[in-house]
């Protein structure tokens, strides 16, 4: 029998605020164990919860961002539940009215756009971290009332692909929107994946299983696919799948169980008294709408349509957001629009790369490297020198400066060049002839010698052009 | 004691209250904790021009006190120190007040007798055998007892109000939100007030206008601006409407209490005030005590589930984490309170919440738009605070007052669910004990409710009136 794999994810994502949500700690990745840890955060009796103004701003944009309806009364609940993660005995989260629903991602599949339905987007606070040491445990609070977004997705995705397309697109959004660092390696971007099995045709669900936490994106792809291979395998063999959650083990490259479900926790949900519903006004939220960060798409728009790049160049600089803020900067200074995304996506990433610099940490202006490109496209240096100078702006030079102190500036009197051209063609009779031959190969040669000869300050244009004068007239 | 009879200085006024407390201990039971009174006045701020300076306080024992012993009077705070003031305690200490201990109340403040405290039954300073009343038992005797001119209390169902009554003090709860709650343990967070005790208006008015304010920690405290509770304290009542809630008087099944007030009435009626006699619908007011029991209980074991044994407070060991919370749960608290949490527990089951929780929630709104209709079209609402002086321990048992009294003696539960300010003040004394009455007016019209205060206590003359202990 054939099946079909159905699959629905959630995901948790902690916003870029920063304090908690509901207090003033400060919400901060990798400080020292409780050190960001307030009365509010450790549940201390008689602490109230005071809600973070941005971080509604934050969950807003993430609700624009995915096409959500929004709902402008705020409303709060607890989820109750005993835990050593949770101080106060309750998480504050959005059970009845979360602030988006109904929203949607669109996703490239093999066979063109979908479009993954959300059910919701609601706003919580996060809980402590636990280590666990033998028999002992430590908990850090740091983590404890750290904002989050719970993003809910439709069980509209059928394969591993699928679901790593989504939540790529979905981090890629989040990023560029400035809601969340969505670092899937340090927890501030979380995936629980839902995965069941039906027979193709059939319009029931199949029972699912839960794949906890899991860490990057291939993760979520790799997960998926062992699971629906195990699923199947239980299927076929005539077993059935128990309701079970199961964590990803990275070594062994498969799911394995970490307990089964018996019945649902009654979390008792019930609105949280000490905060009142909050009226948002449309004000606001038009505010918020329109000073958006621009998202990807819009920018690949504008970098095909206006800009006149591939559909390849556009993906790859909207493919890191830096690189393309990097790249919005220079081209404010620049209408090589082409020759400045070959620059920021080519040499300078390679440069990167080979240095070991992270883009938040680039040492190149785009000012200069405007400028240089600008030198370039005018024929005042040529494009071999600008890789010297290229590798000194790196270095925080001014292009300017390099190319006067190195005596740069390209060659580009026509009548000096024809003199080199000429005395190129005078010592090599022989290409003369395999070019009357047809051998065009041999202009190449010819042009590379005057390029040596002028040590590469000829612009390689002209001197192509004066070389087939030349020719002819041999 | 009234503030003015604090007319020494700073340390003389301190260590007589301190004193007092200290010799009154054995007799009233009403203090948990006796601050270190000298750190308390080394750590006051020296400005004789603060309203407060030189006027020793006591704090209720849920209320947090940066490196003072907040126990809440139950045995799972047993050892917890709070590591910052309650908003309250900030502002007591901003208008140059000393504290100088931590008062007595019914555990978590869950009980109107104090019976159910940690530290045992606080005594009332007009008969030791009868009881204080509560949750603010311990804050209202000190009061009483003429120990401080001012105590803290909190009222989620007429914790402050009650005790007042039995005790013979001043007991106010202004409208919810116009003192935050920040540092206060909570009992219900929809009903809870902080208020607090004096001996007199006057000083009622100096205290609220030093507690009052909006406080950004509270996200349900108000933004309405404090008023001049003191320079506008104005006993005139020429004009006023002042309604009588029938319902209360004819479920009082002691003559003098209810013939007491009507003379009492009769009083202001010549001085001018318009009395009309209201009554609500007397089966929406029997709904008053399980709708609030509901609500409270079902918040509370959610409060409260902080309080497991692991990261403060008293913990009893076990073999794992589950095992640990269990058992400090289990001994930490009194058998009334884990009773509460289960009654909470089970209004909140999923397969309960709507026909008990959400049902209780809704006729709590019923209630409050049935009440604040008849506030509308007066300026206050008067009755007796109580439907008998302060009981003996044995006749105090809460089921069986609110069987008897189903009404009378939980009607001051109208001003939590409605979150309007209601205070109480004596206006007798039946076989030399004290009787409350209750005024409540408007949400943030605590100016009312005191303008009235006033008027009753210059026909009463009780103003200051403290107990021989």
């Amino acid at each position: 029998m054939e099946y079909e794999t159905i699959i629905g994810i959630e995901i948790h994502c902690e916003l870029k605020t920063k304090t908690k949500m509901f207090s003033s700690g400060r919400a901060e990745f990798g400080q020292a164990p409780n050190s960001c840890a307030s009365e509010v955060d450790l549940g201390l009796p008689g602490t109230l919860p005071c809600l973070n103004e941005h971080g509604v701003e934050l969950a807003l944009r993430a609700c624009m961002g995915t096409h959500c309806e929004i709902d402008p009364l705020l409303k709060f609940d607890r989820k109750n539940y005993y835990y050593s993660d949770l101080p106060k005995g309750f998480q504050i989260t959005q059970q009845f009215h979360p602030i988006g629903r109904n929203g949607y991602v669109e996703i490239d599949t093999e066979n063109g756009k979908k479009k993954i339905r959300l059910n919701r987007i609601h706003m919580e606070e996060d809980t402590a971290k636990q280590f666990h040491t033998g028999s002992n445990t430590l908990i850090d609070f740091n983590r404890a009332g750290t904002p989050l977004i719970e993003i809910v997705s439709e069980p509209d995705m059928r394969c591993g692909k699928e679901a790593a397309a989504y939540v790529e697109q979905l981090k890629n959004m989040l990023y560029y929107m400035g809601v969340s660092d969505c670092k899937m390696e340090e927890g501030s971007m979380r995936c629980d994946v839902n995965v069941s099995l039906r027979p193709c045709g059939s319009d029931t669900f199949g029972t699912k299983t839960e794949i906890k936490n899991l860490n990057s994106i291939a993760n979520v792809q790799k997960a998926i696919d062992y699971e629906t291979m195990r699923q199947k395998e239980l299927l076929e063999a005539g077993k059935q799948v128990d309701q079970e959650t199961r964590r990803f083990d990275e070594a062994t490259r498969t799911t394995v169980l970490m307990r089964k479900k018996e019945g649902n926790v009654d979390y008792k949900f019930f609105p949280e008294p000490n905060i009142f519903p909050i009226q948002l006004s449309e004000e606001w939220i038009d505010h918020i709408r329109q000073t958006l960060p621009e998202l990807p798409e819009k920018r690949k728009e504008k970098y095909m349509n206006v800009y006149g790049l591939s559909e390849y160049d556009a993906n790859t600089l909207t493919s890191v957001k830096e690189l393309s803020d990097f790249y919005d900067e220079v081209v404010t200074q620049t209408d090589e629009y082409k020759l400045a995304c070959n620059w920021c996506t080519v040499e300078m990433m390679a440069y990167l790369n080979k240095e070991n610099i992270k883009l938040v940490n680039n040492p190149l202006s785009s000012a200069h490297l405007a400028d240089m490109i600008n030198m370039v496209a005018k024929g005042e240096i040529s494009g071999k020198q600008a890789k010297t100078v290229f590798e000194e702006m790196m270095k925080g030079k001014d292009p300017r400066k390099v190319v006067e102190e190195k005596g740069m500036k390209q060659l580009s009197d026509p009548e000096a060049i024809r003199a080199l051209v000429i005395k190129v063609l005078d010592n090599n009779p022989n290409a003369i002839n395999d070019f009357k031959n047809g051998k065009d190969r041999a202009v190449g040669a010819l042009i590379g010698q005057v390029m040596k000869l002028s040590r590469g300050t000829a612009n390689p244009a002209m001197a192509s052009q004066i070389m087939n004068e030349e020719l002819k007239k041999r | 004691m009234r503030y003015s009879d604090c007319n020494k200085t700073l340390r003389e006024n301190v260590m007589k209250s301190y004193e007092l407390a200290s010799a009154s201990q054995e007799k009233l039971n009403a203090v948990v904790t006796f601050a270190d009174v000298e750190k308390q006045i080394e750590e006051t701020i020296q400005d004789e021009t603060l309203p407060l300076y030189g006027k020793p306080v006591a704090v209720k024992d849920n209320i947090s006190t940066k490196g003072i012993r907040t126990t809440a009077s139950s045995r799972i705070l047993d050892n917890y120190v709070p590591v910052f003031d309650a908003a309250v305690v900030e502002k007591l200490k901003a208008a140059g007040a000393t504290i100088i201990c931590k008062t007595s109340m019914d555990e978590l403040g869950m009980g109107g007798t104090n019976l159910n405290a940690y530290t045992g039954k606080v005594n009332n300073p007009y008969d030791l055998s009868r009881i204080s009343g509560g949750s603010s038992g311990g804050s209202a005797a000190l009061v009483a007892a003429g120990v401080v001119p001012m105590a803290l209390g909190t009222d989620t169902g007429d914790s402050i109000r009650k005790p007042a009554s039995y005790c013979g003090v001043v007991g106010f709860k202004p409208t919810y939100g116009r003192i935050s709650r920040y540092g206060v343990i909570p009992y219900a967070s929809s009903l809870d007030h902080v208020g607090f005790f004096t001996t007199c208006v006057e000083d009622a008015c100096v205290t609220l206008k030093c507690l009052a304010g909006r406080d950004d920690r509270d996200m349900t405290s108000s933004y309405e601006p404090v008023g001049e509770y003191d320079k506008n304290l104005n006993s005139d009542l020429n004009g006023k409407k002042i309604a009588v809630l029938d319902n209360v008087l004819s479920s009082i099944k002691d003559e003098r209490i209810v013939n007491e007030f009507h003379q009492l009435m009769k009083k202001l009626e010549d001085r001018g005030a318009v009395i009309v006699h209201v009554t609500m619908d007397e089966n929406l007011l029997q709904t008053l005590l399980p709708v609030y029991l509901i609500i409270a209980n079902a918040e509370a074991c959610a409060n409260h589930s902080n309080l497991d044994g692991v990261r403060f407070g008293m913990r009893e060991e076990g073999n794992d984490l589950e095992e640990i919370m269990i058992n400090s749960r289990t001994k930490g608290f009194s058998s009334a309170v884990r009773k509460r949490f289960v009654l909470g527990s089970y209004s909140l089951f999923t397969e309960n919440q709507e026909k008990l929780f959400r049902k209780a929630q809704k006729v709590r709104r019923v209630i409050v738009d049935s009440y604040t209709s008849i506030l509308k079209d007066c300026d206050c609402i008067v009755a007796p605070a109580a439907a008998t002086v302060a009981p003996h321990e044995n006749d105090s048992v809460d089921e069986k007052m609110s069987d008897t009294y189903l009404v009378a003696e939980n009607h001051m539960i109208l001003g939590n669910m409605a979150g309007t300010p209601s205070l109480t003040l004596p206006y007798t004394f039946i076989d030399g004990l004290p009787v409350g009455v209750n005024v409540s007016a408007k949400a943030f019209d605590e100016q009312t409710v005191l303008n009235v205060a006033k008027a009753i206590e210059e026909e009463t003359q009780l103003e200051g009136k403290c107990a021989e202990v």
